[in-house]
């Protein structure tokens, strides 16, 4: 038995917010003629600035990719994506690279980070291209490792630093060149607990403090209860949300669990 | 499913993978094959004698050396690519033994693929590559390359033994690695240390002072102690070649991203980082293709330059078309003998004074002999048709060829010829001028004085005893059509009185031959050597290029355009193809510059053609390569 509870918990503020990210009727398909497989089946979202928003949902429920097509790493097949105004279904790929390099930042779940480039250097890709003056870049580069903790790591290679260091350059990487917006892909997915928490409370401090609007993928309840949203895809739709609004995290943390469990139960039942 | 089935389709999965290697087997099976057919070409044995066979010998030896080293490093190369799968093999529970045996099927399958294929392609290459051999020594005789089983059989055995050779490498790779360094040996990138500082400074330095001290020896090293010193040039050049790869360049690369302080760029990034990061495993190999370039450039650039200045060199050696010397009889006849053939002729008698002398000590860096000297008019010269400038009175100007001019040098003179007479009367030298006045074959030291001196000299030597007179008849041939019969006129058994019984014609034409010959191996030998190296970079760089396929993805990712990427690899590749060629460009100017002593005429156009071309096959690998990265960048994305 399927249940629709979309728009069940919504408690959203209609205020003088601004609009980040915008997706209307996005539909993402794969394969040719034949074997058509449709993993999204138009998902309408929106994000204001200042929003962390958790993505969940089982596997093959279409997180990354969603994730994918809205970062403009994919193209959708179908619908149209608006971020900080543009419509990026409109671009093309040149034009993408470049929106890409300027307004967004990713966090993967492996690092990705250049084995042979020190902490501070991989830091400092994303503006390598020198559209960044050197002062103001370097000048970034130190609040930003401050925040996160890596200060002392800037000279050191990746494979002299543990996992939750390296998620940290990753992270401070994706926030160097002050993107609109932050993707995060299962960035907890190689930490060990300690070290995921670890990170999550600072992206939340991050979040907060910067007012850097975050968007992450993951399938961890705990991780997710970190977000000031989550999202909850199924099958290719928007199956729920829930805000966090004044509640603690570990309230939040049961209410994720709670419909975790329908969902899950809903899979069961399909079984 | 049986092991054969396994083969072919683990080949049919991993054609990618193979193809490097088949290409780098039939490239060398065909090469030589060709190399072999020429060998045993019954035309060549027949029209040259033994000379050339075993020149063509020596060459076969040298060309398996660098085709065997090729093979190996390709199939290394190979093996390295593979060495996941091998685990996986082992991992799903195949016995050594058996993932050894299928590599072993694998490799009899491709030796047998690549022999039949390299020797189809080679049967056809070869008759390309005979007559331009042909044309190189000047035969125009019209020869159809025969079906050689000789040359078949030779190279079948030959790569019998490479082939065992990879074998064994295969097997050795199965059991001496463990499963976990076959699965991590794509990961093998070194970490850079930081560098000693002050070590690495003295040793960066010294790299570049020995290449330094080595060409400075090679421009001063014609003196009493001259193979000591090319064993110096050798040593300090390759010493430094190999301290600027493994010091000099890292402790360099190391400042500069010192200096950066982190911004490091796009394009260092994908070019310093990495190659910073690989410098150590790669200083041999560098070291050893720039090494190995720069005497194949030297090598090639030499024969070319002989073949180049043939005509030039002989006419610089034999002024006259034939000369008798003391013959005034044999003269009187071969004009007869002419006349009745209608070849049309320049006779001229010059008179030269023959007695001992010896250059004061000190004009050579070597210590001066005793010479046979010829003293000589110019009038008489030029009367008998020998362009020569005329020495100002009282003084001499000193011919000769390449025996003595590498140890002359301009800055001496003037310097004074002591005649070994009672009274040392001495002649002095005012001008070294290039080439012989009369044949070299007469072994004189050519000393040309004016015509009134001459007679001064000739009353006073002859006079007291010390000199003799002797008269030479020489000859020019006027029409170049004639030159083939006044040749064998000349060369008529009647005449000759000496093994040195040499005319212009028959001279420059044997001199054609073996030069020709000269050019054609040492340009065959160097094809296959830059196509090997060559092939060794490229090959080198597709294995970096997947290396850091997640590299280009994640930058991809991050908003990097292909041709952002695309930058900072070109510059890569700048540094890799590019310094090899540019210190081996370098090392052998030095070194053709050296050689240049030995020759009459100027070698810089033959010199900067070679170099030309070498940078250009260099340039295409660096194209293929960049090609290769831009695929793989691409692909990188989705």
């Amino acid at each position: 038995m399927i249940t629709k509870i979309k728009n069940a918990v919504k408690s959203k503020k209609e205020t003088d917010t601004q609009t980040v990210l915008q997706a209307f009727n996005v539909r993402k398909s794969f394969g040719s003629r034949a074997n058509v497989q449709q993993v999204l089946k138009g998902i309408d979202l929106r994000v204001e600035k200042g929003e962390f928003v958790g993505i969940m949902g089982a596997s093959g429920a279409g997180k990354t990719t969603l994730l994918n097509v809205l970062a403009t790493i994919d193209r959708a097949t179908e619908g149209s994506i608006l971020i900080s105004g543009a419509d990026i279904s409109k671009m093309k790929d040149a034009q993408l690279s470049a929106f890409r390099r300027d307004k967004l930042g990713f966090i993967f779940q492996d690092y990705n980070l250049l084995d042979t480039l020190t902490v501070k250097e991989n830091i400092l890709l994303p503006v390598s291209l020198g559209k960044m003056k050197k002062k103001v870049a370097e000048a970034e580069f130190r609040s930003i490792a401050d925040i996160l903790g890596i200060t002392e790591l800037a000279d050191k290679y990746p494979y002299e630093i543990s996992g939750g260091q390296k998620q940290r350059t990753s992270a401070a990487r994706a926030l160097i060149n002050q993107p609109s917006m932050v993707f995060a892909d299962e960035p907890t997915g190689a930490l060990d607990s300690k070290a995921a928490s670890s990170l999550l409370g600072t992206l939340a401090d991050v979040n907060e403090k910067r007012g850097v609007t975050i968007m992450m993928v993951t399938h961890d309840p705990l991780a997710s209860s970190y977000c000031s949203r989550v999202v909850f895809l199924k099958d290719g739709n928007i199956y729920s949300e829930l805000y966090k609004g004044d509640k603690t995290r570990q309230a939040f943390f049961q209410e994720i669990l709670k419909v975790q469990a329908v969902l899950g139960g809903d899979s069961i039942d399909a079984l | 499913m049986t092991l054969f089935d396994l083969v072919l389709r683990s080949m049919r999965k991993n054609i990618k993978h193979y193809y490097l290697y088949f290409f780098a087997l039939i490239l060398s099976v065909v090469l030589y094959f060709v190399f072999a057919t020429l060998q045993h070409d019954s035309a060549i044995i027949e029209q040259s004698g033994n000379r050339l066979g075993s020149a063509f010998l020596a060459a076969g030896i040298l060309l398996l050396v660098i085709a065997g080293i090729f093979i190996v490093y390709a199939n290394a190369i190979f093996l390295k690519r593979r060495s996941r799968e091998i685990g996986l093999y082992q991992l799903i529970g195949l016995k050594k033994s058996i993932v050894a045996r299928l590599l072993i099927v694998e490799n009899t399958l491709l030796g047998i693929g690549a022999l039949v294929i390299g020797i189809a392609a080679g049967l056809l290459l070869s008759r390309v590559f005979l007559l331009l051999l042909l044309k190189l020594i000047d035969f125009d005789t019209t020869i159809t390359v025969s079906f050689s089983a000789a040359a078949i059989l030779q190279t079948i055995a030959v790569f019998i033994v490479i082939f065992a050779l990879t074998t064994v490498q295969m097997i050795v790779t199965v059991y001496r690695n463990t499963l976990l360094s076959l699965f991590n040996s794509d990961k093998t990138a070194e970490h850079p240390k930081k560098p000693k500082t002050w070590v690495a400074a003295f040793l960066a330095v010294l790299g570049v002072f020995l290449i330094g001290f080595g060409y400075w020896l090679s421009s001063v090293m014609f003196d009493n102690n001259f193979f000591i010193n090319i064993l110096g040039v050798m040593v300090s050049t390759i010493l430094g070649t190999y301290l600027i790869f493994r010091v000099t360049l890292s402790w360099a690369l190391y400042q500069i991203r010192k200096r950066s302080g982190g911004h490091l760029g796009l394009k260092n990034s994908l070019s310093l980082a990495p190659l910073m990061h690989r410098l150590k495993g790669n200083a041999n190999s560098l070291t050893i293709i720039t090494v190995l370039s720069a005497m194949t450039l030297s090598m090639i650039a030499g024969a070319y330059s002989y073949y180049y200045s043939t005509e030039r060199e002989t006419q610089l050696q034999m002024p006259f078309d034939f000369i008798f010397e003391e013959k005034g009889a044999y003269a009187a006849e071969i004009i007869s003998e002419m006349d009745e053939k209608g070849i049309a002729y320049q006779h001229g008698v010059v008179e030269i004074l023959s007695m001992t002398g010896r250059l004061e000590e000190g004009a050579l860096a070597i210590p001066s002999n005793e010479l046979l000297v010829a003293i000589i008019s110019d009038e008489q010269l030029q009367q008998a048709g020998i362009d020569v400038e005329a020495p100002s009175p009282g003084t001499a100007s000193l011919h000769s060829t390449a025996g003595l001019s590498m140890f002359l040098e301009e800055k001496l003179l003037p310097v004074n010829m002591l005649l070994q007479d009672e009274v040392q009367t001495s002649i002095e030298i005012r001008e070294f001028a290039e080439g012989n006045v009369i044949n070299w074959e007469t072994f004189y030291t050519q000393v040309v004085v004016d015509n009134a001196y001459y007679e001064e000299l000739k009353e006073v030597l002859v006079g007291n005893g010390y000199a003799e007179i002797k008269q030479i008849d020489g000859f020019h041939i006027l029409e170049e059509s004639d030159m083939e019969a006044a040749s064998a006129l000349y060369q008529q058994p009647k005449y000759i009185e000496s093994s040195l019984h040499r005319d212009y014609y028959s001279m420059f034409k044997s001199s054609v031959e073996s030069n020709g010959l000269m050019i054609f191996i040492a340009g065959f030998l160097g094809l296959v050597f830059l196509i090997s190296t060559g092939s060794i970079l490229y090959f080198k760089q597709m294995t970096e290029a997947e290396q850091e396929k997640q590299s280009y993805s994640t930058l991809r990712q991050l908003g990097f355009s292909v041709n952002d990427i695309m930058k900072g690899i070109i510059r890569k590749q700048a540094f890799v193809f590019g310094l090899p060629l540019a210190i081996s460009l370098l090392h052998s100017i030095f070194a053709l510059k050296a050689l240049s002593s030995f020759f009459l005429s100027s070698i810089l156009v033959p010199a900067v053609i070679t170099m030309v071309l070498f940078a250009v096959i260099y340039l295409l690998f660096a194209l293929l390569t960049v090609g290769y990265y831009r695929k793989t960048v691409k692909m990188a994305l989705r």
